[in-house]
């Protein structure tokens, strides 16, 4: 990627008190398998008229992403690019429903509507007027990364700026569904725990993440986005070259590294991915998903993580008990996530 | 037609989600579109489908749809012709 990216202002609604940025809350703690969202009050980014008829992916999506254009103090992005897994969860379940339960006739439009991956995005911008473009990526677990290189594209092109996010909720009966093929732990787990429980399968979450991106820095610049790149299926021998290739494709190597963001969940049957880290035994390798749980997008809120802690030059410690010693500097993180074996993503995240 | 009436603010308000709202501030002639309730287009979808589920009313002609969604008055008489027998 030639073009430069910086975070300009950026906003989260995860299952941790972020919504304020503020890391010096204390870790909430989910005695279950299902991470779910603090949630803001909407009621000061949304109007109550709007706010009815919203199902809560919407209203997360949409308080975020202005919450990120508040930070950011821009009203207008340049172009608005999300990345969804699964889109509106609860407007599907009831569309679904209301087909099977009306036999296909009086069918309500919101839930058709809304369960629509572009809904969030349609909503941003007629909430800003924003004709600009507008585009949401629907791939799993590269939704979000490849809307982040969308962005990183339309920055390099000259696009001013761009709001660029993430969102995914759980509902419980999706929980169940994926829990038929495997991907929950069987026992449940406190979420502060989840590491002491290394069998197959993870615990869930959700969460909406918006960033605004510009081509250039400036005093309230939180990160710069070095790098990123997706694969698809690797093995473990492409994995291995593929990560140092990564580094030196942006003038780094191993040891340049002061923090790892490792996507780690205790998941036994894809635990053996992050075996490609083993040279990174100089820093601190940090995995997060106690804090997030595991859903598709969960990229977005490493990204978030990363770009706090470099812009504040402090790791907190009550989300991290397992940090022994903090590094010495925080100049450069890598992000290595995958998604249940299947895309893998390396991101390089450097202070400004 | 008092009793239909007040099962109509209560379905109305429970179809559209009108929270902070109760079936006493609905005056049954106050317009349900633009001024009164403030209602929008996708709520007059949202109704339409009110009256095909649970009244069994389907309205095909989208001029006469206007006219019937007007007020809870005008829903309620509509409901009502259409219940009672030929």
């Amino acid at each position: 990627m030639k073009g430069k990216c910086y975070i300009q202002g950026m906003a989260a609604i995860t299952p941790q008190h972020t919504f304020e940025g503020d890391l010096t809350q204390p870790m909430a703690m989910t005695h279950g398998n299902m991470l779910s969202c603090v949630e803001p009050d909407y009621r000061s980014f949304i109007a109550p008229n709007s706010l009815r008829r919203m199902t809560r992916v919407l209203k997360m999506g949409l308080a975020a992403s202005l919450k990120c254009l508040q930070d950011s103090g821009i009203a207008i992005p340049g172009a608005i690019v999300t990345g969804t897994g699964k889109g509106s969860l609860q407007d599907t379940e009831r569309f679904i429903k209301e087909i099977r339960d009306y036999e296909e006739k009086a069918l309500n439009p919101t839930p058709f509507i809304q369960s629509t991956y572009n809904a969030v995005n349609g909503l941003i911008a007629l909430q800003q007027k924003c004709t600009q473009y507008n585009n949401t990526f629907v791939h799993r677990g590269f939704s979000f990364e490849h809307a982040l290189l969308d962005s990183m594209l339309l920055l390099h092109e000259g696009t001013a700026d761009v709001l660029a996010g993430a969102f995914d909720e759980i509902t419980p009966e999706h929980f169940f569904i994926k829990s038929r093929i495997g991907l929950w732990k069987k026992e449940t787990v406190s979420n502060d725990k989840l590491y002491e429980h290394v069998s197959p399968g993870t615990i869930s979450g959700e969460g909406a993440i918006f960033f605004l991106l510009a081509p250039s820095a400036t005093a309230q610049s939180y990160a710069q986005i070095g790098g990123l790149e997706m694969l698809y299926k690797p093995s473990s021998e492409k994995l291995k070259t593929a990560l140092p290739q990564f580094l030196q494709q942006h003038g780094l190597q191993a040891t340049d590294i002061d923090l790892v963001l490792t996507g780690a969940n205790a998941d036994s049957n894809h635990d053996h991915y992050y075996q490609v880290l083993n040279d990174y035994t100089h820093c601190p390798q940090l995995p997060f998903k106690h804090l997030s749980g595991d859903y598709e997008t969960v990229g977005a809120f490493a990204l978030w993580l990363a770009a706090q802690i470099l812009k504040q030059q402090q790791i907190p410690s009550q989300w991290f008990p397992m940090l022994q010693q903090p590094p010495v500097k925080l100049r450069n993180i890598l992000i290595y996530n995958h998604f249940f074996g299947e895309q893998h993503t390396f991101m390089l995240v450097q202070a400004i | 037609m008092e009793e239909l009436k007040q099962k109509l603010k209560v379905q109305i308000i429970e179809a559209l989600n009108l929270q902070d709202t109760r079936p006493e501030d609905i005056d049954d002639n106050a317009p349900l579109f633009g001024e009164g309730l403030g209602l929008d287009s996708i709520d007059s979808l949202e109704l339409m489908v009110l009256l095909e589920r649970q009244y069994q009313i389907k309205v095909e002609d989208p001029r006469e749809g206007r006219k019937i969604l007007q007020s809870v008055q005008s829903m309620a008489e509509f409901i009502q012709s259409k219940q009672q027998p030929a």
